[in-house]
């Protein structure tokens, strides 16, 4: 077989299999929702018992989605800092950017107890609503509840996960990062622990269709930060307002700082390994679609 | 705080102060949300120092439909005007 053709041979297989995980994924949601979730609820001593295991339930099923995924070629990818991942996330708020459709897939199934904010969509599913109500997770509400509720669950000890840009990045635009994280993390009192999530070739972004696959397969790097200590904007006297501007500006520069130097560290590696041009070219191309 | 123009000055301030407003932006036509980026909880953070400048109460739904920052000292002087009259 010539290139091109297994090229697109290969992209075709790739969109079908992107809709064959979409598929599995929903049917998976349905079945679990009407038998593993509700069987794991009952049996459950309380609330609090059948949230965590309701939680580890989940994870378990987003670690084996995102293998799967890799199975079947869709995309690849790389963990960096996450093998201590639930003892470092524990009672933290947990940020990170939002590149594409599956992140909270990689997060989720990489925590495993972790609370989210759910969409107002996801509590009206039929199916889904039980598991979503049992996992203990919060919904989208006024921002001032949302805040609250956050801070709750904080508090209590448990770590939280939030996208503090609301929704996923639209490709090649500056970071537009919402207050509401730091307002969380400052209202809590916790420190906050940012994973960076990068994706090249990019796909599943908010500017793209399911089936609109990268010329290869996405390759993932989930890549576990410092903790950032909130004690440095709890400051007497400044109040949360401008603490909360600071802390966001933070967020931005430290995932555009983070990002970056994924982005160097690849491109340096595929051109260290492999000088062909065509390797060059896969390298510039790389550097260039820095944010 | 008793006529509009006293209102909008202690307001400029507030707005200064709380959310790393430039002062010559603070003005009566500009947007809370667009121009001015303030957010939700901006809105409640406003709202209690409102309270704690003006010494009202203030309730929730007299801000529903605020927008800009003359809707802030309409609604204000509302008050301050419902309270003189009693």
């Amino acid at each position: 077989m010539s290139s091109p053709v297994r090229h697109k041979m290969n992209r075709l297989w790739r969109v079908f299999a992107t809709g064959y995980c979409f598929v599995f994924f929903g049917l998976a949601g349905i079945v679990l929702s009407a038998t593993v979730f509700p069987f794991l609820r009952a049996t459950s001593r309380d609330a609090d018992e059948g949230r965590v295991r309701i939680q580890r339930a989940m994870s378990g099923v987003f670690e084996f989605f995102f293998r799967m995924m890799r199975f079947v070629g869709v995309i690849s990818y790389e963990l960096r800092g996450t093998e201590k991942l639930s003892e470092v996330a524990a009672g933290k708020l947990i940020v990170a950017n939002h590149p594409t459709l599956i992140d909270v897939v990689f997060l989720v199934g990489l925590l495993p107890t972790v609370d989210c904010i759910v969409k107002d969509g996801l509590w009206r599913n039929p199916f889904l609503r039980w598991p979503v109500l049992w996992a203990g997770y919060i919904p989208n509400s006024t921002a001032e509840q949302l805040v609250e509720s956050c801070a709750q669950t904080l508090k209590s000890g448990r770590s939280l996960l939030v996208f503090p840009e609301g929704t996923r990045t639209v490709p090649g635009q500056p970071f537009a990062m919402r207050r509401g994280a730091a307002q969380i993390a400052l209202a809590a009192k916790v420190d906050i622990l940012p994973i960076t999530i990068s994706c090249d070739p990019l796909m599943l972004a908010k500017t793209q269709a399911w089936h609109e696959a990268p010329r290869g397969p996405g390759h993932f790097i989930i890549s576990v930060g410092d903790a950032i200590p909130a004690s440095e904007y709890l400051v007497e006297d400044v109040p949360h307002s401008l603490a909360a501007r600071a802390l966001t500006r933070r967020f931005e520069s430290y995932f555009v700082d983070s990002l970056a130097a994924l982005q160097k560290a690849a491109a340096t590696q595929v051109s260290d390994s492999a000088p062909q041009s065509e390797k060059n070219v896969h390298a510039k191309a790389l550097a260039n679609s820095s944010l | 705080m008793q006529t509009p123009d006293q209102i909008f000055a202690q307001l400029k301030d507030l707005l200064v102060k709380l959310f790393e407003i430039k002062p010559e932006q603070v003005v009566p036509q500009a947007h809370l949300f667009n121009d001015l980026d303030i957010d939700s909880i901006d809105a409640i953070d406003l709202m209690m120092h409102l309270k704690e400048l003006t010494g009202k109460k203030i309730q929730p739904e007299a801000f529903k439909h605020v927008r800009t920052v003359q809707d802030i000292v309409d609604a204000v002087a509302k008050l301050m005007n419902e309270e003189a009259a009693k």
